[in-house]
């Protein structure tokens, strides 16, 4: 049995592959102790014997939640002699342009534990100045008497040369203060140059490198030996848990991109290989271009602190189901980025919410029905959430219902504009794509937000809101290493780079089959980070003999412009090693005309956004037959979702089960 | 269809997004470190009467001076056409000072301009007397080329001669090429996406959209402005010189608040200097603009209706309207700070419970360049310092305050690419002013040359220091070191030096002011 499970803030959900059958599965989260979800799940979908679990794929917010909630460990950094702030002066910028009294984000690792020694190695990698023994003694007995539990090492340059780093870490063996895995050094982490962010990186490692390692050590424990556990990393890749504890900080942004994988490989399944996921959930939405392949991101923060570990290039914005609409100050409708959350949640649930969501439109426009939320085990509160929006439209001179149409439309333009920066703004066209949708409210808004950038056609899987235990399911093991090069293309001659990989790629075989990885499933990714002189962003390309003329192609194609006159400059030389799992099976099923009919539950009168009231067909998504086809105005009910249907577009359910709507 | 909540809410999203998209792909393609990593650049969307709609902008001294270039944009042409695409940087017609280089381009309709774009990007060297282009000057002519608006894409054909003029006269001139190739690419973003609004949504509605956004900006400006208790409110502040004589150069502003409008008057304020830190009216507008901002909430976007309620006036033949061609290198970035003290401060006596203490007031601007076996070398950054206390608590420390927020240059960077090694770059401690909520702590930030380099500082509040507020101590004022064999020597807040090899500089910057009196101990 192959399991793929899915932390999420009220669901762990778990997604279960054996003897040819995918199956689903959802309990509640247990935030004090996740672990506690992940058992009491596993032990249902295994009827209580674990011991048939072979594979388990997971996603852990435990690094996550570690740094949002500032519960990591008792972390210390020690930097090049004169460089002990670079925590706190960060890019010396202000989080907000126009504050009275701007505030930065609290650094995990207090000033008091930050320390500096006298060294110095240059940018060619030349020592210059020797590490001083004895100031590093001065620091570490002060280290031991405040109790740390891990210690993070970050000294310029050592992408080039590691040396001094690597003796501090000998010292603290040494002396006995800490245990290996206690100490992480940056040029272990992210071997990349651009202090700041490789310094935060490790500094966020120390501090959740503890946490994440009990935590593991935890599952482990509680897992059948003969089982493999593995975790997802923000790259969309999953490593070994062994592997996760030396690279917990990998795992801080992994949250959005399970879905991303999962998406897009059920949409390559389906046949459609240029694919923008859209993932709207209940506090916000992630969306995800994938041109035929999976693109990776490198910039990037977590809770305004700089992060530079590989990932998948997401754009989050926030709105989502559990967004509040409220009229502004200045009279405007705005949706987010303020969210009612789980708990009480919009108005409809009765929790105790009163403030206006997306999803108090939904209901007030007859789009999430009482009778089937949840697969009916919640009630809806319809009259307090209709009240709420009489009461909104009521200040703009409408009706509630137009209100609450206009609460979707200015979510929705939140929306086109963040599918606008992964498209548009990175050069490629929407007309080209197909967009995926899912998360509990991605399929309420899909077709809209497609009309409005003229993409042609939505794709709704069979269970939108459980993709992302699916997409752990589906996941390959990926190890990526990288070595900063820093030289002109012209000086780094094309059979050294290639040595240079060779090795790299040789590591990295060796480490995938380290993880359990057959030889023969393993594919090698040779790429570069290029850039012209003077630019200070690099562009990742795969390796080839004429590095410049690709280089020059490249940057034509996103930018619009190539300069062939210019040096080209290497960066970093990158490997990623991809090691194919077991894919479950999953074939299509033979597919059948029908209308839907067997589907059908009704239909009801509902207001559309443009059109006024009009009868919308009722369909409950379990009961289509594949090949099912109808046409909207409809509404079709799930368990986790529901999906809109807007007049002129047309479903059909294809041989995975999926919805695939297309504009008329 | 008319103007509703939602649809307002609506073409907000949209219009921002064309400012948006143009600054994505200006980022993306631009080369200097100045612009993709510092982020010093700023793309907006105007209407076809030449008012701004919607901006995106990381600069804050950016805000309020684009609207200028547009103007003059269009009134040094007849009649701009389709395809145009205008360039500017001179101070005294559009621009703030010369490495500020601004595009303008119409966006036509049928057949008129129906909507403007323009992009503004600090080039690192536009040539002048130093490196860096921000030099001790006593004229305009010393600081740079010179570009009074000119056609540099006309009716679609590109005048290849003004690229090549503009790059010509630069210290790196395939930088400036590649820069000014991104400002053009993001031209063509913003007017393909503005085209294609108006293919999905027509002239008039886009039109009639921008109207009400730019109305409801100005309401809520003149509704932020009546919370100001009517009054007369001055106060004066000073910079220390204008790098040609140490003289007190004062900042004068005065502020009458009559129910939603207001006035900023600077009456008072130094005649025009010889030196290099006379600020254009636009830098002036700039500058108070944000003061209002800051007082605003965070759902105001800034337009052209924000303006409206707020005059400025600017004494002509001051240092702050000086008359051509007075040398204007440091008025957008020191003498622009400044401003914003003597406006805050004015502000201070209106709002006593809403405004802090003064932040550090300077940018510590250090230019250096030099050859290193015959190839050119320029390098410009800023260093942050405190942030004035106030009534929510203590300042930040080690940060960029009010009229900038560009981002360091990663250390790793500068070693890699110049012959400098950045000794100790850390908090300096005991900077901020004492009070009930201190002001935050300075940055010290220490350089080793290792080739001969001619390095220009521009710093201010070396001398006089950034004020405290409500009983609250100024902050620590700046200093500059240079360490030659083996003694130190304090150089003045601006000055270009030689430097050999073995050179030390050692930059500390100021500490915020604190705010409110220190409580009795015990």
């Amino acid at each position: 049995m192959l399991v793929g499970i899915d932390i999420g803030g009220t669901f762990t959900d778990f997604a279960v592959s054996e003897n040819g059958g995918l199956r689903v599965h959802k309990v509640f989260s247990t935030p004090c102790d996740p672990a506690q979800a992940v058992l009491s799940g596993l032990d249902g979908v295994t009827d209580g014997d674990r011991g048939v679990v072979e594979r388990v794929s997971h996603g852990s917010t435990v690094a996550t939640n570690a740094i949002l909630e500032r519960r990591g460990a008792r972390a210390a950094l020690i930097t090049t002699g004169g460089f002990r702030d670079i925590l706190v002066i960060g890019r010396q910028t202000r989080p907000e342009l126009y504050a009275l009294q701007p505030r930065a984000p609290r650094p995990l690792i207090p000033r008091r534990w930050c320390y500096d020694v006298p060294e110095r190695v240059d940018s060619q990698g030349r020592v210059v100045m020797e590490l001083d023994l004895a100031a590093l003694d001065a620091v570490l007995d002060d280290i031991e008497r405040q109790g740390i539990e891990s210690i993070a090492v970050s000294f310029l340059h050592s992408y080039v040369n590691p040396v001094h780093e690597r003796a501090v870490r000998r010292r603290i063996r040494e002396r006995g203060l800490l245990e290996g895995w206690q100490i992480a050094l940056s040029s272990d982490v992210l071997p990349q140059f651009r202090e700041v962010e490789r310094t935060s990186t490790v500094a966020l490692e120390a501090y959740v490198r503890p946490v994440v390692h009990r935590y593991l050590r935890r599952l482990e424990e509680e897992l059948p030996k003969a089982s493999v556990l593995r975790v997802m990393k923000s790259d969309g890749g999953v490593v070994s848990a062994s592997r996760a504890r030396q690279q917990a900080v990998h795992t801080a942004l992994s949250g959005p991109a399970a879905g991303v994988i999962g998406g897009f490989r059920l949409a390559q399944l389906a046949g459609y290989d240029h694919v923008i996921t859209l993932d709207m959930g209940g506090t916000s939405t992630d969306v995800a271009l994938c041109p035929g392949k999976l693109v990776q991101g490198s910039q990037s923060g977590i809770d305004g602190l700089p992060l530079s570990t590989r990932l998948l290039d997401i754009e989050t914005i926030g709105a989502g189901g559990g967004s509040v609409a409220r009229l502004d100050a200045g009279g405007i409708l705005r949706v987010g980025p303020e969210s009612a959350g789980a708990d009480p949640g919009p108005i409809a649930y009765g929790r105790g919410g009163r403030e206006v969501t997306v999803t108090d439109a939904h209901v007030v426009l007859g789009r999430v029905d009482p009778g089937h939320f949840l697969g009916g085990a919640t009630e809806l509160e319809l009259g307090p959430t209709r009240r709420a929006l009489r009461a909104l439209g009521s200040q703009m001179g409408m009706t509630a219902e137009e209100a609450a149409l206009g609460v979707i439309e200015v979510a929705n333009a939140g929306v086109d504009r963040a599918l606008r920066r992964v498209s548009i703004a990175r050069g490629y066209d929407p007309r080209d794509f197909t967009l995926l949708a899912f998360g509990g409210a991605g399929p309420l808004h899909a077709c809209a937000v497609a009309e409005q950038l003229e993409i042609p056609r939505v794709v709704v899987p069979p269970h939108p809101g459980v993709l992302c235990a699916l997409g752990l399911l589906l996941a390959d093991v990926v190890l990526e290493r990288s070595r900063t090069v820093l030289a002109p293309l012209a000086e780094a001659a094309s059979d050294h780079l290639q040595g240079e990989l060779d090795e790299m790629g040789a590591q990295a075989r060796r480490d995938l089959m380290a993880e359990g990885v057959e030889e023969e499933a393993i594919i090698l990714a040779r790429l570069v980070d290029v850039r012209y002189r003077g630019q200070s962003y690099e562009m990742t390309i795969p390796f080839e003999d004429d590095l410049a003329a690709a280089f020059h192609a490249a940057h034509a194609a996103t930018y619009g412009h190539a300069m062939t006159a210019r040096q080209v400059e290497v960066v970093n030389l990158r490997v990623r090693a991809t090691g194919l799992v077991d894919q479950p099976a999953m074939s299509p099923e033979t597919v059948e005309g029908t209308t839907g009919v067997e589907a059908r539950i009704g239909d009801k009168v509902c207001v559309v956004s443009g059109l006024g009231a009009m009868g919308v067909s009722l369909y409950e998504r379990e009961r289509f037959s594949p090949g099912a086809a109808f046409a909207g105005p409809a509404l079709v009910f799930q368990m986790d979702s529901t999906v809109f249907i807007p007049p002129s577009w047309s479903a059909q359910v294809d041989g995975y089960r999926n919805l695939v709507l297309q504009r008329l | 269809m008319g103007v509703d909540a939602i649809s307002l809410a609506v073409f907000q999203h949209l219009f921002a997004s064309v400012a948006e998209e143009m600054g994505v792909t200006l980022q993306r393609a631009s080369f200097s470190p100045n612009i993709k990593e510092r982020l010093d650049f700023s793309c907006a969307v105007f209407d076809g009467q030449a008012r701004m709609v919607a901006q995106a902008a990381h600069i804050p001294v950016h805000l309020g001076s684009m609207p200028e270039s547009v103007a003059h944009a269009v009134q040094a042409f007849d009649q701009l056409r389709r395809g145009d695409v205008v360039v500017l940087n001179d101070p005294y017609h559009g621009g703030t000072h010369l490495p500020d280089v601004t595009m303008v381009s119409p966006v036509f309709v049928a057949n008129r301009a129906a909507f403007y774009v323009a992009s503004r990007a600090h080039h690192a060297d536009v040539g002048g007397m130093t490196p860096g282009s921000l030099p001790l000057s006593t004229e305009l002519y010393q600081e740079g080329i010179i570009v009074p608006p000119v056609k540099l894409i006309e009716g679609g054909e590109r005048n290849e001669g003004v690229l090549k003029l503009i790059a010509a006269n630069s210290r790196a001139p395939d930088e400036r090429m590649g820069d000014l190739e991104a400002q053009l690419a993001s031209h063509r973003v913003g007017e393909r996406r503005l085209l294609a609004l108006v293919d999905a949504h027509g002239t008039d509605r886009l039109e009639e959209h921008a109207v009400a956004l730019m109305n409801r900006s100005r309401r809520m400006t003149e509704r932020l402005i009546l919370q100001i208790p009517d009054g007369v409110y001055s106060f004066e502040d000073f910079l220390e010189g204008d790098g040609q004589s140490e003289g007190r150069v004062a900042i004068r502003a005065t502020i009458r608040v009559d129910g939603a409008r207001m006035t900023v008057d600077f009456a008072g304020s130094a005649p025009q200097v010889s030196g290099n830190l006379n600020a254009v009216p636009a830098v002036v507008h700039s500058a108070v603009w944000y003061c209002v901002r800051l007082l605003a909430s965070s759902e105001l976007p800034v337009n052209h209706g924000c303006f409206e309620p707020v005059k400025v006036d600017v004494p002509a033949g001051s240092v702050l309207n000086p008359d051509f061609p007075a040398a204007v290198a440091i008025g957008n970035v020191e003498t622009s700070q400044r401003i914003v003290d003597t406006v805050l401060g004015a502000l201070a006596r209106a709002l006593p419970d809403r405004v802090p203490a003064a932040s550090q007031g300077t940018m510590n601007n250090v230019t250096f360049g030099g050859r290193v076996g015959g190839a050119p070398f320029v390098f410009y950054e800023t260093i942050g310092g405190g942030h004035g206390g106030g009534p929510e608590g203590e300042g930040l420390s080690a940060s960029h305050s009010h009229m900038t927020n560009t981002r360091n240059t990663p250390v790793e960077a500068i070693e890699h690419s110049l012959p400098v090694r950045v000794t100790n770059y850390g908090i300096r401690e005991g900077a901020g002013g004492r009070g009930r909520c201190r002001g935050g702590e300075g940055i010290r930030r220490g350089y080793e040359f290792l080739a001969a380099t001619t390095v220009t500082i521009n710093s201010e509040r070396r001398t006089i220091p950034p004020y405290g507020l409500r009983g609250g101590e100024p902050g620590q004022p700046g200093i500059n070191r240079l360490l030659r064999d083996g003694e130190a020597h304090v150089i003045p807040g601006k000055a270009t030096i030689q430097v050999v090899p073995g050179d030390r500089l050692i930059i500390e910057t100021p500490g915020g002011g604190g705010w409110g009196e220190m409580e009795e101990p015990g």
